[in-house]
């Protein structure tokens, strides 16, 4: 009895696990939230010295773009972090952009011209990169489908109940 | 039977998670497809390094293939690769050089140009002067349209002003026969050593 609880509660998992998966793209929308606004804490002082916005919200879409942006001379960074010159004069770029009215997307898709999608943390879905998002659902199947053909192929609950009284008569000959 | 494939099966995925993860050591993470090549050279109008009352645009490249080389003072291996472009230049490529200054901030300046003019002039005396001219990539916005993450890079454009080949790094001569000279010879510019060189 025990076993097959085990059994169920494995494939529950499994069904979570996939329904995570299913949703990467908003996750990733949250964690670049979060890095925006850790980051901004930390730079508000010199963003407001050099890079001053009169529309806040401007400003908001600065910090997002300068922390989902990475930096192409140290790969671990975003431009918002780096103090690489190449970071600077993105930065630079970002802000002027902004002010000359481009959208979140027009600054996007003008880095990438020139630095390639390395440039944004988010890949992007091509039949190389798909397989990120498709192998742990096809894992989660594969096993989800290896838990369900076992449960099917099961030994008779009788037999393992007949199994364990022999194994107690054999303990208590001891 | 069914026990050999259970014995396999992790095998068979421990050996393949090893070989990836193998291979991995020997990447280079650097490594990186140009965006640039074979796009058009951006649209510039930057003045001389020397003069300022000189401005160049993308007119410069309808004369000859050029070779566009990145570079500045505060770059060591900018240094280096001096002495091997200038004999390019004495083979008979035009060398031009985009020079940015990493500590001349266009809005927060702490440099002046001619300091950066005496620091250019005492370096090319010391190590070769390749250039035909410099441009003085002023806001580094040239740098920035052509993808460049620092120096030293070199750009091959052609004479319709499309970008050929982007090299980032130095140049010497392994990077010279694999990554321009093919090119060049497909293109037709490739100049050959004059053969007294040779023999020297």
């Amino acid at each position: 009895m025990k076993i097959s609880t085990f059994k169920r509660f494995s494939v529950l998992f499994a069904a979570f696990y996939c329904l995570a998966l299913c949703f990467p793209a908003s996750a990733q929308e949250d964690s670049g939230n979060n890095t925006a606004s850790s980051t901004g804490v930390s730079h508000v002082k010199d963003y407001d010295e050099n890079y001053a916005f009169e529309d806040p919200k401007d400003r908001k879409t600065f910090l997002e773009l300068t922390a989902v942006l990475r930096c192409p001379m140290c790969q671990n960074q975003n431009i918002a972090d780096s103090d690489a010159m190449i970071a600077h004069d993105m930065r630079r770029k970002v802000y002027n952009l902004l002010k000359e009215g481009n959208s979140k997307q027009d600054v996007i898709d003008f880095m990438k011209e020139r630095y390639g999608d390395f440039v944004y943390y988010q890949p992007p879905v091509t039949p190389v990169t798909v397989w990120l998002w498709a192998l742990p659902v096809i894992f989660a199947f594969v096993m989800m489908g290896v838990f369900i053909y076992r449960r099917k192929t099961e030994v008779p609950q009788q037999d393992i109940a007949a199994k364990l009284d022999a194994a107690d008569k054999l303990l208590k000959d001891e | 039977m069914k026990r050999i494939v259970w014995f396999l099966l992790p095998l068979a995925l421990f050996l393949g998670l090893t070989i990836f993860l193998f291979q991995g050591l020997y990447s280079d993470p650097r490594e990186r497809e140009s965006e640039a090549l074979a796009k058009t050279f951006p649209t510039f109008q930057l003045p001389d390094l020397m003069d300022e009352t000189i401005t160049y645009n993308n007119d410069i490249f309808a004369e000859q293939v050029t070779l566009i080389n990145v570079w500045g003072v505060w770059c060591t291996t900018c240094a280096i690769e001096l002495p091997y472009l200038e004999d390019l230049k004495d083979q008979g490529y035009r060398v031009v050089g985009l020079y940015y200054d990493q500590d001349l901030d266009p809005d927060f300046g702490t440099k002046t140009i001619q300091r950066v003019r005496s620091e250019v002039l005492t370096t090319l005396s010391k190590y070769g002067d390749p250039y035909a001219f410099n441009i003085f990539d002023v806001y580094r916005d040239t740098s920035l349209d052509l993808g460049v993450t620092g120096a030293p890079e070199t750009f091959l454009v052609d004479k319709e002003g499309v970008i050929r080949v982007h090299h980032l790094g130095d140049i010497n001569d392994r990077v010279w026969r694999n990554k321009f000279v093919p090119v060049l010879t497909e293109m037709g510019e490739l100049i050959h050593k004059n053969t007294d060189e040779v023999g020297s």
